[in-house]
């Protein structure tokens, strides 16, 4: 095929390779060769500024981690909150989105309210979370102590359930509105003729949402869906911010332990292993994510 | 109609935009307040007195915290400009010439940017200290760059592919090459789409965390998310400190989110239904 | 002299072939139509002469020289587009001058070819203005002259009218018309509007599925078209197709109904079949008591009459076949009505059942 190119085309297509060409080389140094260089650490031993050099361990690591309770710990909280932020996301996000999509006054700053909790850091997010958790000078307990619902103050994230909890309501408060817009969008796009001939058909409200909105939905749910759980699998500066992965390790996502053990325990090698296992479980997501696309075509 | 639905309605809008707004209209209260009034028994729920000083505080006692937001703009802004050159070329290429691996690149670049930060980590770190990189501007923005070319890339490629491709035809007959043709003709009608995905780069830039928390190890390069979350407090966190200074981080996203709604939202969507 | 040589020129995109052996000589100063349903192949020639898409296979010379490898702006051809392609954020005058600006030719000479060709067109109070202030066929007219500044050797204009509404499009045929006239340069058009080919054509190029159907001046493809392809695609109501049998009086007989005819003057050689077309317009309905028995006369019953205007279609059943005819306008038969129809042989075409290829009229083979 190479041979039989026109030189027209050759022509254009050296040029295209040239405009491509900064874009694959940042995204190499950034994402691929740091991906593969991990997959080499994690079967290896090395020290950081590399004045020790990199000898082979084999699956070592991989062994350890397999006993590490700690490292099973943030994989079982990392599914957990992903499990559970994720349903609550979607079912406010499509409430949401239907709500939006109605007519009413003020449209433009209930839109703007959706967004705002997206746009800003998640970071800072959380830390206005934890300052309205506060146990001590907390918005939330002022009011539940001054309304006498409790009478002593409720320790928000000092408790291992309650600890999970508070982090999935901050994750549901920043990501439904990403639900919404995306769901939003679908739902501009059902053409308005179809609940006009459902509506001849005497369709109630109900049944409108059952039988046109939600199975049109389903693409964009998907999408949606897919992009968030990943987010959530990858979850960091939310527990990092909120909890620090505590009380002990309730909270502590799979994220936040690789980082202690590369930053804190500066244990890099096995801190790779942990990535690596982490990248897997997200890349077998991703590939999912792209099946579906390719599907919907 | 008839008038309960729209009451019930109402009554959900203004529920969503009260919790919507309700942390941040709580922290820029408390930024509002004195220190006596951010800890006083029973609650103060409206400042009083109603001060600033913690504003002129920020200013006077630690100006690191305006330094932080300034390492922000800085690398956001960098990161916006080399990710919409090098990303819009790329965009470009992949939605307007027939490349044999074409198809391939697209799917390789979505794939990649699946990759969780916290994966490139141990690997980034090593080689920007062996670089020099560690505690620079280029450092993190190249970073924060190829975190978010894939997204520059798919936005842009599918905002041109929206242009009528006769245009670029015409000028190709005319006898421009084509980076002439990507220069005058498709960056000047493309402004709606490269605005759109400027705005979230900026904002994903501004917001990053994990990248910016290792490759920034020295406090005065610190961007804003990470300088206030480590913000050092002497027993507990000095929460009067920490409101204002997150109040004047998060006001950049604020004005932008609220001028440029619009793009935002199109972008997004856009970008999501890819 | 620019005469542009189509050799066996073909495209391919992986395995699916989009133009097959084109191999065509364009004269100079000829208008050329290529005429075909959308996906026939058309466009990709007509994009091809002007090097927006590569040459597969063949070879391609434009007043003598090999083209193949040549970059579109070198080619010496100018291009109007369907949708006018004008740059939306460029003057009038900057969208006719880019060309010549990119040639780096010198200003006052610009000026002065653009003036000119605006003053031709009627564009010259708007040259300042941009494209969105114009109306659709004032863009065209701009795209138009862009490509006139240029004095190209070749036209190249893809489907330029079909944006336009009907009046509009009808108005600007006739510019184009006066407009090759005055110039005379070679041209080659696309489209797939008959009216538009059988107007401005010296010679019109009706392809099918990638390869050329037929090759002929307006008049030889409506009077002999070449297969029943180009028969059915050229005239408006198309062609009635009639599949007919050889009977035992080596006259035909209908395959369905019972429509039957004499011996016919086509070349048939041996064969047992044949598809008889015959247009609508050639289906003479004559007034009562007017059948004197010449010809081939039969009883038609109307199913339906529709008044186009000027015209009528009626829809006929002749002795179980449908078959659909134009009248005039003026005092048409209607639904029920039975009439007496003619077919004049010399109106009637006769195609292969298999091939499709027209049969040459000759004298009637008796086989019995």
């Amino acid at each position: 095929m190479m041979s039989s190119l026109s030189p027209l085309d050759r022509r254009r297509q050296q040029t295209g390779l040239a405009f491509v060409t900064p874009t694959l080389l940042v995204i190499s140094l950034i994402l691929v060769y740091p991906i593969l260089q991990s997959i080499v650490l994690s079967f290896g031993s090395s020290s950081i500024d590399g004045s020790e050099p990199y000898r082979f361990v084999g699956l070592k690591h991989y062994m350890t981690l397999a006993g590490d309770d700690r490292f099973w710990n943030s994989l079982w909280v990392t599914l957990t909150f992903t499990a559970l932020s994720i349903p609550l996301e979607l079912i406010l996000g499509v409430g949401l989105a239907v709500l939006m999509n109605e007519h009413f006054r003020g449209k433009g700053l209930a839109r703007l309210a959706v967004l705002f909790p997206w746009a800003l850091p998640t970071a800072l997010n959380t830390l206005m979370w934890r300052w309205m958790y506060n146990a001590d000078y907390g918005l939330f307990n002022a009011v539940a102590l001054q309304s006498g619902i409790v009478e002593r103050p409720i320790n928000w994230l000092g408790d291992e359930t309650l600890a999970m909890m508070s982090m999935v309501i901050v994750s549901v408060w920043k990501t439904s509105s990403f639900m919404a817009l995306i769901i939003l969008a679908g739902l501009q796009s059902i053409p308005r003729e179809l609940y006009e001939a459902g509506r001849m058909d005497g369709m109630s409200k109900w049944q409108e949402f059952r039988e046109i909105t939600l199975p049109l939905l389903r693409g964009p749910i998907l999408v949606a869906l897919i992009v968030r759980s990943m987010d959530a699998l990858r979850t960091f500066e939310l527990p990092f911010n909120l909890t620090d992965g505590g009380p002990v390790t309730a909270t502590e996502s799979l994220s936040l332990y690789a980082y202690k053990v590369i930053f804190d325990f500066i244990e890099f090698n096995y801190g790779a292993s942990i990535v690596v296992v982490q990248f897997l479980v997200i890349f077998v997501m991703s590939l999912a994510y792209i099946f579906t696309l390719r599907n919907k075509d | 109609m008839n008038k309960r639905p729209r009451i019930g309605l109402y009554t959900l809008v203004a529920l969503s935009v009260v919790i919507s707004f309700l942390p941040i209209v709580w922290l820029i209260l408390t930024s509002l307040k004195n220190t006596a009034g951010i800890y006083a028994w029973p609650p103060q729920y409206w400042p009083d007195p109603f001060t600033f000083d913690n504003y002129v505080k920020i200013v006077t006692e630690s100006p690191e915290l305006l330094l932080y937001v300034l390492n922000s703009f800085i690398v956001a802004l960098g990161c916006t400009l080399l990710t919409l050159t090098i990303g819009g070329l790329a965009g470009y290429a992949l939605s307007r010439i027939k490349m044999r691996w074409g198809a391939v690149l697209m799917v390789f670049i979505l794939a990649v940017s699946m990759f969780p930060p916290v994966s490139l980590l141990p690997s980034l770190f090593q080689n920007f200290l062996k670089l020099g990189l560690l505690n620079t501007y280029s450092g993190l923005i190249i970073a924060h760059a190829g975190l978010f070319l894939p997204f520059t890339v798919w936005m842009l490629a599918s905002y041109f592919r929206t242009l009528p491709p006769e245009i670029e035809e015409a000028a190709r007959m005319d006898g421009m090459g084509l980076m002439r043709i990507f220069l005058t003709i498709v960056i000047p009608l493309s402004w709606p789409g490269f605005v759109a995905t400027g705005l979230i780069v900026f904002i994903f830039s501004w917001n990053e965390f994990p990248l910016a928390l290792v490759l920034m190890t020295q406090n005065a390069m610190r961007t804003a998310p990470v300088g206030i979350s480590l913000y050092p407090g002497e027993y507990a966190f000095p929460w009067e400190t920490i409101s204002t200074a997150t109040v004047i981080a998060i006001i950049p996203i604020l004005v932008i989110t609220a001028i440029f709604q619009k793009q935002i939202v199109g972008g997004l969507t856009a970008g999501a239904g890819k | 002299m620019t005469v542009v040589q189509l050799d066996r020129i073909g495209k391919s995109y992986g395995g699916f072939k989009a133009v097959e052996e084109f191999d065509l000589t364009i004269h100079d100063g000829e208008f050329l139509v290529l005429l075909g349903p959308s996906g026939c192949g058309k466009s990709t020639t007509l994009r091809m002469i002007a090097g927006l898409e590569s040459i597969s296979t063949g070879l391609l010379s434009i007043g003598g020289a090999p083209m193949n490898d040549v970059e579109p702006k070198d080619r010496g051809v100018a291009m109007v587009f369907q949708n006018y392609a004008l740059y939306p954020h460029k003057s009038v005058y900057d969208n006719m001058a880019m060309a010549l600006k990119l040639q780096k030719m010198p200003k006052a000479e610009i000026q002065k070819r653009v003036g000119d060709t605006a003053e031709m067109l009627g564009l010259t109070d708007y040259l300042a203005r941009k494209p969105a202030a114009l109306s659709g066929g004032q863009r065209q007219r701009v795209a138009i002259g862009r490509a006139i500044v240029r004095t190209p050797k070749v036209f190249l204009f893809d489907e330029p009218l079909s944006n336009l509404d009907a009046k509009l499009r009808v108005k600007m045929r006739m510019e184009l018309q006066e407009l090759h006239d005055r110039l005379g340069v070679t041209s080659v058009y696309v489209t797939h509007d008959q009216i538009e080919a059988m107007t401005l054509a010296d010679r019109i190029v009706i392809m099918n599925g990638g390869v050329v159907a037929q090759v002929g001046s307006p008049r030889e493809v409506y009077d002999t078209p070449a297969d029943e392809f180009v028969a059915g695609f050229i005239g408006s109501p198309s062609m009635n197709f009639i599949d007919l049998r050889r009977n035992g009086d080596d006259g035909w007989t209908s395959v369905e109904g019972h429509l039957a005819l004499p011996p016919l003057s086509f070349d048939t050689g041996q064969r047992a079949d044949l598809r008889l077309g015959v247009r609508p317009e050639h289906i003479e309905i004559l007034d009562p008591g007017a059948d004197d028995g010449i010809g081939m006369t039969f009883d038609a019953k109307v199913l339906l009459a529709e008044l186009l205007g000027a015209d009528a279609l009626l829809n006929l059943d002749v002795d179980g076949i449908r078959l659909l005819a134009r009248v005039s306008g003026t005092e048409h038969p209607v639904a029920g009505d039975r009439l007496r129809i003619r077919f004049h042989e010399a109106q009637l075409h006769a195609f292969d059942c298999e091939s499709g290829r027209a049969l040459e009229r000759g004298v009637p083979t008796l086989v019995s």
